[in-house]
Protein backbone atom coordinates (compact mmCIF):
# COMPACT_ATOMS: atom_id res chain seq x y z
CA UNK A 1 0.00 0.00 0.00
CA UNK A 2 2.75 2.29 0.60
CA UNK A 3 4.56 1.46 -2.24
CA UNK A 4 0.99 2.09 -4.57
CA UNK A 5 0.33 5.70 -2.48
CA UNK A 6 4.57 6.96 -2.56
CA UNK A 7 4.36 5.84 -7.02
CA UNK A 8 1.03 7.64 -6.60
CA UNK A 9 2.40 10.61 -5.72
CA UNK A 10 5.96 10.83 -7.83
CA UNK A 11 3.56 9.17 -10.65
CA UNK A 12 2.00 12.75 -10.83
CA UNK A 13 5.42 15.13 -10.36
CA UNK A 14 6.81 12.97 -13.18
CA UNK A 15 3.54 12.93 -15.76
CA UNK A 16 3.81 16.91 -15.23
CA UNK A 17 7.28 16.34 -17.50
CA UNK A 18 5.69 12.87 -19.93
CA UNK A 19 2.97 15.68 -20.43
CA UNK A 20 5.41 18.25 -21.76
CA UNK A 21 7.45 15.65 -23.52
CA UNK A 22 4.17 14.56 -24.95
CA UNK A 23 3.47 18.04 -26.71
CA UNK A 24 6.59 17.89 -28.72
CA UNK A 25 7.12 13.83 -29.53
CA UNK A 26 3.68 13.52 -30.71
CA UNK A 27 2.42 16.62 -31.40
CA UNK A 28 5.57 18.12 -33.49
CA UNK A 29 7.01 14.96 -34.30
CA UNK A 30 10.23 15.99 -32.73
CA UNK A 31 12.24 14.10 -30.22
CA UNK A 32 13.84 17.12 -27.98
CA UNK A 33 16.78 16.09 -25.55
CA UNK A 34 16.15 19.96 -24.52
CA UNK A 35 14.06 17.83 -21.43
CA UNK A 36 17.42 16.28 -19.71
CA UNK A 37 18.82 20.34 -18.95
CA UNK A 38 15.45 21.75 -18.84
CA UNK A 39 14.00 19.70 -15.62
CA UNK A 40 17.36 20.76 -13.74
CA UNK A 41 16.75 23.86 -14.84
CA UNK A 42 13.75 24.20 -13.30
CA UNK A 43 14.87 22.89 -10.17
CA UNK A 44 18.19 24.80 -9.75
CA UNK A 45 16.29 28.20 -10.15
CA UNK A 46 13.52 26.95 -8.09
CA UNK A 47 15.97 25.81 -5.40
CA UNK A 48 18.14 29.20 -6.07
CA UNK A 49 14.98 31.37 -5.80
CA UNK A 50 13.83 29.43 -1.98
CA UNK A 51 16.91 30.12 -0.30
CA UNK A 52 17.07 32.82 -1.12
CA UNK A 53 13.41 33.74 0.51
CA UNK A 54 11.32 33.82 -2.92
CA UNK A 55 7.41 32.76 -2.11
CA UNK A 56 6.82 28.96 -3.24
CA UNK A 57 4.75 29.80 -5.99
CA UNK A 58 7.01 32.04 -7.51
CA UNK A 59 9.69 30.46 -7.26
CA UNK A 60 8.37 27.18 -8.77
CA UNK A 61 6.96 29.90 -11.65
CA UNK A 62 10.19 30.97 -12.20
CA UNK A 63 11.06 27.30 -12.42
CA UNK A 64 9.09 26.60 -15.40
CA UNK A 65 9.84 30.34 -17.04
CA UNK A 66 13.64 29.09 -17.37
CA UNK A 67 12.22 25.78 -18.81
CA UNK A 68 10.70 28.67 -21.51
CA UNK A 69 13.62 29.96 -22.16
CA UNK A 70 15.21 27.22 -22.88
CA UNK A 71 12.38 26.35 -25.07
CA UNK A 72 12.82 29.51 -27.21
CA UNK A 73 16.26 28.87 -27.63
CA UNK A 74 15.79 25.15 -28.65
CA UNK A 75 12.74 26.35 -30.96
CA UNK A 76 15.33 29.40 -32.43
CA UNK A 77 18.13 26.79 -32.90
CA UNK A 78 15.41 24.31 -34.95
CA UNK A 79 13.40 26.49 -36.86
CA UNK A 80 15.52 29.46 -37.64
CA UNK A 81 18.87 28.08 -38.52
CA UNK A 82 17.67 24.57 -39.63
CA UNK A 83 19.46 22.24 -37.14
CA UNK A 84 17.99 18.83 -36.83
CA UNK A 85 15.97 18.35 -33.80
CA UNK A 86 18.17 16.16 -31.91
CA UNK A 87 21.50 17.67 -32.37
CA UNK A 88 19.25 21.13 -31.19
CA UNK A 89 17.97 19.27 -27.95
CA UNK A 90 21.73 17.98 -27.23
CA UNK A 91 23.27 21.74 -27.67
CA UNK A 92 20.81 23.24 -25.40
CA UNK A 93 21.05 20.22 -22.88
CA UNK A 94 24.75 20.53 -22.62
CA UNK A 95 24.77 24.44 -22.51
CA UNK A 96 22.38 24.34 -19.98
CA UNK A 97 24.18 22.04 -17.63
CA UNK A 98 26.87 25.71 -16.76
CA UNK A 99 23.46 27.57 -16.38
CA UNK A 100 22.29 24.92 -14.08
CA UNK A 101 25.56 25.10 -12.30
CA UNK A 102 25.64 29.11 -12.42
CA UNK A 103 22.10 29.60 -10.82
CA UNK A 104 23.13 26.82 -8.46
CA UNK A 105 26.69 28.12 -7.70
CA UNK A 106 27.68 24.64 -6.93
CA UNK A 107 26.53 21.05 -8.14
CA UNK A 108 23.94 20.31 -5.40
CA UNK A 109 21.45 22.84 -3.48
CA UNK A 110 19.38 21.40 -0.44
CA UNK A 111 16.28 22.61 0.72
CA UNK A 112 16.23 23.03 4.93
CA UNK A 113 13.43 21.85 6.60
CA UNK A 114 12.31 25.34 7.69
CA UNK A 115 12.29 26.23 4.36
CA UNK A 116 8.84 26.70 2.81
CA UNK A 117 8.12 24.79 -0.87
CA UNK A 118 5.09 24.30 -2.69
CA UNK A 119 4.29 21.16 -0.42
CA UNK A 120 3.87 23.04 2.49
CA UNK A 121 1.07 25.21 1.68
CA UNK A 122 -0.97 22.47 2.33
CA UNK A 123 -1.07 20.42 5.39
CA UNK A 124 -3.19 16.89 5.25
CA UNK A 125 -0.53 15.52 8.15
CA UNK A 126 1.59 12.93 5.79
CA UNK A 127 4.42 14.90 3.01
CA UNK A 128 3.39 11.90 1.00
CA UNK A 129 -0.07 13.19 0.70
CA UNK A 130 0.54 16.78 0.46
CA UNK A 131 2.94 15.91 -2.47
CA UNK A 132 -0.65 13.60 -3.90
CA UNK A 133 -2.71 16.63 -3.37
CA UNK A 134 -0.30 19.54 -5.02
CA UNK A 135 0.85 17.05 -7.56
CA UNK A 136 -2.75 16.60 -8.28
CA UNK A 137 -4.16 19.96 -8.81
CA UNK A 138 -0.30 20.88 -10.66
CA UNK A 139 -1.60 18.22 -13.03
CA UNK A 140 -5.06 18.93 -13.10
CA UNK A 141 -4.55 22.96 -14.15
CA UNK A 142 -2.17 21.68 -16.42
CA UNK A 143 -4.47 19.47 -18.32
CA UNK A 144 -7.35 21.90 -18.61
CA UNK A 145 -4.96 24.82 -19.85
CA UNK A 146 -3.54 22.47 -22.38
CA UNK A 147 -7.08 21.15 -24.09
CA UNK A 148 -8.14 24.50 -23.75
CA UNK A 149 -5.22 25.94 -25.72
CA UNK A 150 -5.10 23.15 -28.51
CA UNK A 151 -8.51 23.90 -28.97
CA UNK A 152 -7.95 27.18 -29.26
CA UNK A 153 -7.43 29.56 -33.23
CA UNK A 154 -3.82 29.31 -32.40
CA UNK A 155 -3.88 25.64 -31.16
CA UNK A 156 -5.62 24.17 -33.68
CA UNK A 157 -2.80 25.89 -36.27
CA UNK A 158 -0.02 24.24 -33.80
CA UNK A 159 -1.81 20.90 -34.29
CA UNK A 160 -2.15 21.63 -37.49
CA UNK A 161 1.92 22.20 -37.96
CA UNK A 162 2.60 18.84 -35.65
CA UNK A 163 0.22 16.98 -38.69
CA UNK A 164 0.83 18.58 -42.54
CA UNK A 165 3.46 21.69 -43.00
CA UNK A 166 2.94 22.30 -45.94
CA UNK A 167 -0.56 22.34 -45.55
CA UNK A 168 -0.54 24.96 -42.48
CA UNK A 169 1.65 27.25 -44.70
CA UNK A 170 -0.82 26.92 -47.17
CA UNK A 171 -3.38 28.01 -44.58
CA UNK A 172 -1.17 30.87 -43.39
CA UNK A 173 0.30 29.80 -40.64
CA UNK A 174 3.78 30.26 -39.61
CA UNK A 175 5.53 26.85 -38.88
CA UNK A 176 7.99 28.71 -37.17
CA UNK A 177 6.32 30.44 -34.59
CA UNK A 178 4.11 27.88 -33.68
CA UNK A 179 7.06 25.06 -33.20
CA UNK A 180 8.86 27.45 -30.97
CA UNK A 181 5.41 27.96 -28.94
CA UNK A 182 4.99 24.11 -28.44
CA UNK A 183 8.96 24.24 -27.34
CA UNK A 184 8.49 26.82 -24.94
CA UNK A 185 5.56 25.03 -23.69
CA UNK A 186 6.58 22.10 -23.67
CA UNK A 187 10.06 22.66 -21.60
CA UNK A 188 7.84 25.21 -19.29
CA UNK A 189 6.09 21.75 -18.59
CA UNK A 190 9.09 19.97 -17.91
CA UNK A 191 11.03 22.69 -15.82
CA UNK A 192 8.10 22.78 -13.79
CA UNK A 193 8.39 18.86 -13.01
CA UNK A 194 11.82 19.41 -12.31
CA UNK A 195 10.79 22.45 -10.11
CA UNK A 196 8.56 19.94 -8.28
CA UNK A 197 10.43 17.30 -7.71
CA UNK A 198 13.35 19.47 -6.05
CA UNK A 199 11.18 20.69 -3.81
CA UNK A 200 9.52 17.35 -2.75
CA UNK A 201 13.02 15.71 -2.50
CA UNK A 202 14.57 18.43 -0.63
CA UNK A 203 17.36 19.35 -2.89
CA UNK A 204 18.29 20.11 -6.98
CA UNK A 205 21.23 18.03 -7.66
CA UNK A 206 23.44 18.98 -11.26
CA UNK A 207 23.10 15.34 -12.70
CA UNK A 208 18.83 15.09 -11.67
CA UNK A 209 18.25 15.57 -15.44
CA UNK A 210 20.23 12.62 -16.33
CA UNK A 211 17.54 9.93 -17.76
CA UNK A 212 14.43 11.66 -17.25
CA UNK A 213 13.56 11.84 -20.96
CA UNK A 214 13.19 8.03 -20.71
CA UNK A 215 11.26 8.28 -17.63
CA UNK A 216 9.33 10.41 -19.34
CA UNK A 217 8.78 8.61 -22.86
CA UNK A 218 8.12 5.49 -21.09
CA UNK A 219 4.93 7.06 -18.89
CA UNK A 220 3.96 7.98 -22.53
CA UNK A 221 4.73 4.50 -24.25
CA UNK A 222 2.60 2.73 -21.40
CA UNK A 223 -0.32 5.33 -21.86
CA UNK A 224 -0.52 4.47 -25.58
CA UNK A 225 0.04 0.65 -25.18
CA UNK A 226 -2.79 0.65 -22.60
CA UNK A 227 -5.41 2.57 -24.62
CA UNK A 228 -4.82 3.31 -28.28
CA UNK A 229 -6.19 6.03 -29.97
CA UNK A 230 -7.64 8.54 -27.85
CA UNK A 231 -8.59 12.35 -28.09
CA UNK A 232 -5.91 14.87 -26.75
CA UNK A 233 -7.57 15.45 -22.99
CA UNK A 234 -8.03 11.86 -22.56
CA UNK A 235 -4.71 10.95 -24.10
CA UNK A 236 -3.10 13.21 -20.79
CA UNK A 237 -5.01 11.86 -18.61
CA UNK A 238 -3.74 8.27 -19.49
CA UNK A 239 0.08 9.71 -19.61
CA UNK A 240 -0.50 10.29 -15.23
CA UNK A 241 -1.73 6.55 -15.16
CA UNK A 242 1.10 5.56 -17.74
CA UNK A 243 3.84 7.33 -14.93
CA UNK A 244 2.10 6.03 -12.18
CA UNK A 245 2.38 2.26 -12.84
CA UNK A 246 5.88 3.03 -14.55
CA UNK A 247 6.89 4.33 -10.72
CA UNK A 248 5.68 0.96 -9.58
CA UNK A 249 7.40 -0.90 -11.99
CA UNK A 250 10.56 0.47 -10.45
CA UNK A 251 9.36 0.17 -7.12
CA UNK A 252 8.48 -3.91 -7.46
CA UNK A 253 12.12 -3.98 -9.15
CA UNK A 254 13.93 -1.86 -6.28
CA UNK A 255 12.29 -3.82 -3.86
CA UNK A 256 13.47 -7.27 -5.59
CA UNK A 257 17.32 -6.31 -4.86
CA UNK A 258 18.19 -5.29 -8.34
CA UNK A 259 21.16 -3.04 -7.35
CA UNK A 260 19.95 0.57 -7.82
CA UNK A 261 23.52 1.11 -9.52
CA UNK A 262 21.82 -0.80 -12.50
CA UNK A 263 18.59 0.89 -12.47
CA UNK A 264 19.18 3.24 -15.41
CA UNK A 265 19.94 0.39 -17.68
CA UNK A 266 16.78 -0.91 -16.23
CA UNK A 267 15.10 2.44 -17.51
CA UNK A 268 16.58 2.14 -20.90
CA UNK A 269 15.79 -1.40 -21.80
CA UNK A 270 12.01 -0.78 -20.05
CA UNK A 271 11.32 1.46 -22.62
CA UNK A 272 13.47 -0.28 -25.59
CA UNK A 273 11.08 -3.37 -24.73
CA UNK A 274 7.88 -0.82 -24.63
CA UNK A 275 8.78 1.07 -27.82
CA UNK A 276 9.31 -3.19 -29.35
CA UNK A 277 5.91 -4.15 -28.02
CA UNK A 278 3.48 -2.86 -30.60
CA UNK A 279 5.65 -4.69 -33.44
CA UNK A 280 5.79 -7.77 -31.76
CA UNK A 281 2.70 -8.08 -31.20
CA UNK A 282 1.85 -7.71 -34.71
CA UNK A 283 4.25 -10.41 -35.64
CA UNK A 284 2.57 -12.74 -33.13
CA UNK A 285 -0.69 -12.34 -34.79
CA UNK A 286 0.58 -13.01 -37.92
CA UNK A 287 2.98 -15.73 -37.23
CA UNK A 288 -0.93 -16.89 -36.11
CA UNK A 289 -2.69 -16.56 -38.99
CA UNK A 290 0.32 -17.97 -40.59
CA UNK A 291 -0.19 -21.19 -39.30
CA UNK A 292 -3.96 -21.31 -39.87
CA UNK A 293 -4.10 -20.50 -43.11
CA UNK A 294 -1.06 -23.00 -43.75
CA UNK A 295 -3.26 -25.80 -42.02
CA UNK A 296 -6.45 -24.40 -44.10
CA UNK A 297 -4.13 -24.45 -47.29
CA UNK A 298 -3.06 -28.16 -46.53
CA UNK A 299 -6.74 -29.37 -46.10
CA UNK A 300 -7.57 -28.02 -49.18
CA UNK A 301 -4.81 -30.27 -50.64
CA UNK B 1 -6.38 46.13 -61.34
CA UNK B 2 -4.66 42.75 -62.55
CA UNK B 3 -5.62 39.45 -60.46
CA UNK B 4 -2.01 38.46 -60.75
CA UNK B 5 1.10 39.80 -62.94
CA UNK B 6 3.92 37.62 -63.79
CA UNK B 7 7.25 40.14 -65.19
CA UNK B 8 10.49 38.84 -66.53
CA UNK B 9 10.37 35.51 -64.19
CA UNK B 10 13.41 33.33 -64.52
CA UNK B 11 14.07 30.42 -62.41
CA UNK B 12 17.58 28.62 -62.20
CA UNK B 13 17.98 25.38 -60.40
CA UNK B 14 21.92 24.28 -58.98
CA UNK B 15 22.92 27.79 -60.54
CA UNK B 16 26.64 27.85 -61.53
CA UNK B 17 27.03 24.01 -61.15
CA UNK B 18 27.41 21.88 -64.15
CA UNK B 19 23.97 20.27 -63.73
CA UNK B 20 22.80 24.04 -63.71
CA UNK B 21 18.79 24.33 -65.15
CA UNK B 22 17.20 27.02 -66.35
CA UNK B 23 13.65 26.24 -65.77
CA UNK B 24 12.13 29.53 -66.31
CA UNK B 25 12.99 31.84 -68.62
CA UNK B 26 11.67 35.41 -68.63
CA UNK B 27 7.72 34.52 -68.35
CA UNK B 28 5.62 37.51 -68.70
CA UNK B 29 1.99 37.11 -67.68
CA UNK B 30 -1.16 38.85 -66.65
CA UNK B 31 -4.11 37.67 -65.62
CA UNK B 32 -7.40 39.13 -65.14
CA UNK B 33 -10.01 38.98 -62.30
CA UNK B 34 -12.23 36.31 -62.87
CA UNK B 35 -9.43 34.03 -65.47
CA UNK B 36 -9.54 30.97 -65.56
CA UNK B 37 -6.40 29.83 -66.69
CA UNK B 38 -5.40 26.12 -67.20
CA UNK B 39 -1.87 25.34 -67.60
CA UNK B 40 -0.62 22.43 -69.99
CA UNK B 41 3.03 21.33 -71.00
CA UNK B 42 5.56 18.40 -70.77
CA UNK B 43 7.92 17.30 -68.02
CA UNK B 44 10.03 19.70 -67.55
CA UNK B 45 8.50 22.27 -69.03
CA UNK B 46 8.16 24.72 -66.07
CA UNK B 47 4.80 23.99 -64.66
CA UNK B 48 5.36 23.22 -61.47
CA UNK B 49 8.24 25.78 -60.89
CA UNK B 50 6.07 28.56 -61.89
CA UNK B 51 3.02 27.38 -60.10
CA UNK B 52 5.68 27.33 -57.25
CA UNK B 53 7.08 30.66 -57.54
CA UNK B 54 3.85 31.80 -57.40
CA UNK B 55 2.76 30.14 -54.72
CA UNK B 56 6.57 31.21 -52.32
CA UNK B 57 7.22 27.38 -52.27
CA UNK B 58 10.64 28.24 -54.69
CA UNK B 59 12.24 31.87 -53.84
CA UNK B 60 11.77 34.76 -56.31
CA UNK B 61 15.55 35.82 -57.01
CA UNK B 62 14.97 36.96 -60.85
CA UNK B 63 11.80 39.02 -62.07
CA UNK B 64 8.77 40.75 -60.44
CA UNK B 65 5.11 38.65 -59.06
CA UNK B 66 2.22 40.59 -58.16
CA UNK B 67 -1.18 39.62 -56.81
CA UNK B 68 -3.98 41.80 -56.49
CA UNK B 69 -1.45 44.56 -57.52
CA UNK B 70 0.56 43.74 -54.27
CA UNK B 71 3.87 43.01 -54.38
CA UNK B 72 4.94 39.49 -53.10
CA UNK B 73 8.03 38.62 -54.89
CA UNK B 74 10.02 38.39 -51.81
CA UNK B 75 7.06 37.02 -49.23
CA UNK B 76 6.76 33.30 -48.23
CA UNK B 77 3.94 30.89 -48.58
CA UNK B 78 2.46 31.59 -45.55
CA UNK B 79 2.78 35.34 -46.02
CA UNK B 80 1.00 34.89 -49.29
CA UNK B 81 -1.56 32.68 -47.83
CA UNK B 82 -3.63 36.43 -47.22
CA UNK B 83 -4.28 36.11 -51.40
CA UNK B 84 -3.31 33.11 -52.12
CA UNK B 85 -5.56 29.44 -52.03
CA UNK B 86 -3.83 26.14 -53.31
CA UNK B 87 -4.93 22.69 -53.90
CA UNK B 88 -1.96 20.24 -54.33
CA UNK B 89 -2.01 16.82 -56.47
CA UNK B 90 -1.72 14.39 -53.75
CA UNK B 91 -4.93 14.74 -51.96
CA UNK B 92 -3.26 13.78 -48.33
CA UNK B 93 -1.32 17.31 -48.40
CA UNK B 94 -4.55 19.70 -48.59
CA UNK B 95 -5.70 18.73 -44.90
CA UNK B 96 -4.60 18.10 -41.91
CA UNK B 97 -5.11 14.13 -41.04
CA UNK B 98 -5.02 13.76 -37.56
CA UNK B 99 -7.95 16.99 -36.94
CA UNK B 100 -11.41 16.48 -37.96
CA UNK B 101 -13.34 18.08 -40.84
CA UNK B 102 -14.89 20.89 -38.82
CA UNK B 103 -11.17 21.47 -37.58
CA UNK B 104 -9.50 21.37 -40.96
CA UNK B 105 -12.23 23.81 -42.26
CA UNK B 106 -11.60 26.09 -39.36
CA UNK B 107 -8.51 26.50 -39.73
CA UNK B 108 -9.34 27.01 -43.83
CA UNK B 109 -11.72 30.09 -42.83
CA UNK B 110 -9.05 31.70 -40.83
CA UNK B 111 -6.46 31.73 -43.80
CA UNK B 112 -3.95 34.32 -43.72
CA UNK B 113 -5.57 35.99 -40.59
CA UNK B 114 -4.05 36.43 -36.87
CA UNK B 115 -5.11 33.19 -34.70
CA UNK B 116 -5.56 34.08 -31.44
CA UNK B 117 -5.31 31.52 -28.02
CA UNK B 118 -8.48 32.52 -26.50
CA UNK B 119 -10.82 32.04 -29.05
CA UNK B 120 -12.00 28.07 -29.88
CA UNK B 121 -10.97 27.18 -32.64
CA UNK B 122 -14.17 25.44 -33.90
CA UNK B 123 -16.86 28.14 -33.48
CA UNK B 124 -20.74 26.93 -32.79
CA UNK B 125 -21.79 29.49 -35.22
CA UNK B 126 -19.82 28.10 -38.31
CA UNK B 127 -20.90 24.87 -38.26
CA UNK B 128 -24.03 25.56 -39.92
CA UNK B 129 -22.01 27.26 -42.68
CA UNK B 130 -19.49 24.54 -42.66
CA UNK B 131 -22.64 21.68 -42.90
CA UNK B 132 -24.35 23.44 -45.47
CA UNK B 133 -21.39 24.12 -47.45
CA UNK B 134 -20.32 20.31 -47.12
CA UNK B 135 -23.81 18.98 -48.14
CA UNK B 136 -23.60 20.76 -51.75
CA UNK B 137 -20.72 18.81 -52.47
CA UNK B 138 -23.24 15.48 -52.41
CA UNK B 139 -21.24 13.37 -50.69
CA UNK B 140 -22.38 13.02 -47.34
CA UNK B 141 -20.00 14.46 -45.15
CA UNK B 142 -22.02 17.04 -43.75
CA UNK B 143 -22.47 14.44 -40.69
CA UNK B 144 -19.33 14.02 -40.46
CA UNK B 145 -18.18 17.21 -39.11
CA UNK B 146 -16.13 15.72 -36.04
CA UNK B 147 -14.32 12.74 -37.78
CA UNK B 148 -10.69 12.78 -38.50
CA UNK B 149 -10.12 13.78 -41.86
CA UNK B 150 -7.30 11.01 -42.22
CA UNK B 151 -10.49 8.49 -42.52
CA UNK B 152 -11.59 9.88 -45.49
CA UNK B 153 -11.05 8.54 -49.61
CA UNK B 154 -8.87 10.91 -51.43
CA UNK B 155 -11.26 11.98 -53.55
CA UNK B 156 -13.44 13.40 -50.53
CA UNK B 157 -10.60 14.75 -49.11
CA UNK B 158 -9.80 16.58 -52.62
CA UNK B 159 -13.36 17.49 -52.41
CA UNK B 160 -12.79 19.12 -48.97
CA UNK B 161 -9.46 20.84 -49.42
CA UNK B 162 -11.36 22.89 -52.38
CA UNK B 163 -14.00 23.72 -50.57
CA UNK B 164 -11.35 24.67 -47.98
CA UNK B 165 -9.76 26.96 -50.66
CA UNK B 166 -12.70 28.69 -51.66
CA UNK B 167 -14.46 28.74 -47.88
CA UNK B 168 -12.86 32.10 -48.16
CA UNK B 169 -12.59 33.65 -51.80
CA UNK B 170 -8.80 33.74 -52.31
CA UNK B 171 -7.66 36.46 -55.21
CA UNK B 172 -5.93 33.94 -56.54
CA UNK B 173 -6.44 29.99 -56.65
CA UNK B 174 -3.64 27.63 -57.39
CA UNK B 175 -4.74 24.16 -58.57
CA UNK B 176 -1.81 21.68 -58.98
CA UNK B 177 -2.65 18.62 -60.93
CA UNK B 178 -5.29 18.49 -58.19
CA UNK B 179 -7.59 15.51 -60.24
CA UNK B 180 -3.90 13.58 -61.31
CA UNK B 181 -4.11 11.23 -58.29
CA UNK B 182 -7.76 10.56 -58.15
CA UNK B 183 -9.73 7.79 -60.58
CA UNK B 184 -11.56 8.92 -63.45
CA UNK B 185 -15.14 8.92 -61.71
CA UNK B 186 -13.88 10.73 -58.95
CA UNK B 187 -11.27 13.09 -60.88
CA UNK B 188 -14.75 14.41 -63.26
CA UNK B 189 -16.56 14.66 -60.01
CA UNK B 190 -13.89 16.88 -58.52
CA UNK B 191 -13.10 18.87 -62.11
CA UNK B 192 -16.78 19.52 -61.83
CA UNK B 193 -16.95 20.39 -58.45
CA UNK B 194 -13.98 23.34 -58.99
CA UNK B 195 -15.61 24.92 -62.08
CA UNK B 196 -19.04 25.62 -59.73
CA UNK B 197 -16.70 27.00 -56.86
CA UNK B 198 -14.99 28.81 -58.77
CA UNK B 199 -17.59 30.22 -61.29
CA UNK B 200 -19.65 30.81 -58.09
CA UNK B 201 -17.08 33.48 -56.58
CA UNK B 202 -15.66 34.56 -59.72
CA UNK B 203 -12.37 32.88 -58.33
CA UNK B 204 -9.15 33.97 -60.32
CA UNK B 205 -8.09 30.41 -61.18
CA UNK B 206 -4.12 28.97 -62.18
CA UNK B 207 -5.27 25.36 -62.67
CA UNK B 208 -2.08 22.56 -63.89
CA UNK B 209 -3.72 20.06 -66.08
CA UNK B 210 -1.76 17.07 -67.82
CA UNK B 211 -5.41 16.11 -69.07
CA UNK B 212 -5.60 18.25 -72.56
CA UNK B 213 -9.22 17.50 -72.07
CA UNK B 214 -10.64 19.18 -69.14
CA UNK B 215 -7.47 22.19 -70.01
CA UNK B 216 -9.67 22.55 -73.04
CA UNK B 217 -13.04 22.24 -71.44
CA UNK B 218 -12.47 24.18 -68.54
CA UNK B 219 -11.88 27.67 -68.13
CA UNK B 220 -11.48 30.95 -70.51
CA UNK B 221 -7.84 30.62 -71.25
CA UNK B 222 -5.15 28.15 -72.39
CA UNK B 223 -1.36 28.56 -71.81
CA UNK B 224 0.73 25.80 -72.85
CA UNK B 225 4.63 25.91 -71.18
CA UNK B 226 7.82 24.86 -73.15
CA UNK B 227 11.13 24.45 -72.08
CA UNK B 228 10.38 27.06 -70.00
CA UNK B 229 8.36 29.49 -71.79
CA UNK B 230 4.93 30.17 -72.94
CA UNK B 231 4.61 28.37 -76.60
CA UNK B 232 0.72 28.83 -76.45
CA UNK B 233 -1.75 31.35 -75.12
CA UNK B 234 -4.94 31.06 -76.34
CA UNK B 235 -8.13 33.44 -74.46
CA UNK B 236 -12.07 33.35 -74.92
CA UNK B 237 -12.79 32.97 -78.51
CA UNK B 238 -9.22 31.54 -79.54
CA UNK B 239 -10.13 28.74 -77.18
CA UNK B 240 -13.54 28.12 -78.40
CA UNK B 241 -13.98 24.82 -80.00
CA UNK B 242 -10.37 23.70 -80.12
CA UNK B 243 -9.57 20.02 -80.14
CA UNK B 244 -6.62 18.02 -79.40
CA UNK B 245 -5.43 17.96 -82.82
CA UNK B 246 -5.86 21.46 -82.89
CA UNK B 247 -3.55 22.16 -80.03
CA UNK B 248 -0.89 19.78 -80.99
CA UNK B 249 -0.62 21.59 -84.64
CA UNK B 250 -0.27 24.75 -82.87
CA UNK B 251 2.31 23.30 -79.90
CA UNK B 252 4.04 22.63 -83.19
CA UNK B 253 3.99 25.46 -85.17
CA UNK B 254 4.97 27.50 -82.17
CA UNK B 255 8.05 25.59 -81.20
CA UNK B 256 8.95 23.86 -84.09
CA UNK B 257 9.39 20.43 -82.49
CA UNK B 258 6.61 17.66 -82.75
CA UNK B 259 4.66 17.27 -79.74
CA UNK B 260 3.66 13.36 -79.58
CA UNK B 261 -0.09 13.04 -76.98
CA UNK B 262 1.97 11.35 -74.60
CA UNK B 263 4.54 13.59 -73.70
CA UNK B 264 1.63 15.93 -72.29
CA UNK B 265 -0.69 13.05 -71.06
CA UNK B 266 1.78 11.15 -69.46
CA UNK B 267 3.98 14.22 -67.77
Amino acid sequence: MDILISSVSQGLLWSVMAIGVYLTFRILDIADMTAEGSFPLGAAITAHALVSGVGPIAATLLGAGGGALAGLVSGILHTKFKIPDLLTGILTMTGLYSVNLFVMGRANVSLLANVKTAFSLVDLGDSTWDTILVGAVVVAIVIVALVYFFNTEMGLAARAVGDNQAMSAANGINNDTMKIIVYMVSNALIALSGSLMAQTNGYADISMGIGTLVIALAAIIIAEILVRNLSFGARLVTIIVGAVIYRLIIAWVLDMGVDPNALRLFYALMLAVFLALPLVQKGLVQWRERRENKARMAKED
Amino acid sequence: MKALEVKQLHQYFEKGTVNENHALKGIDLTLDPGDFVAIIGGNGAGKSTLLNSVAGSIPVTHGQVRIAGKDVTYQGVAKRAKLIARVFQDPKAGTAPRLTVEENLSLALKRGQWRNFWAGGVKRRDRDLFRQKLASLGLGLEDRLTAEIGLLSGGQRQAVTLLMATLQAPELLLLDEHTAALDPQTSATVMALTEQLVAAQHITTLMITHNMQDALRYGNRLIMLDHGQIAVDLKGPEKEGLTVADLMRLFKAQSGAELSDDAVLLS
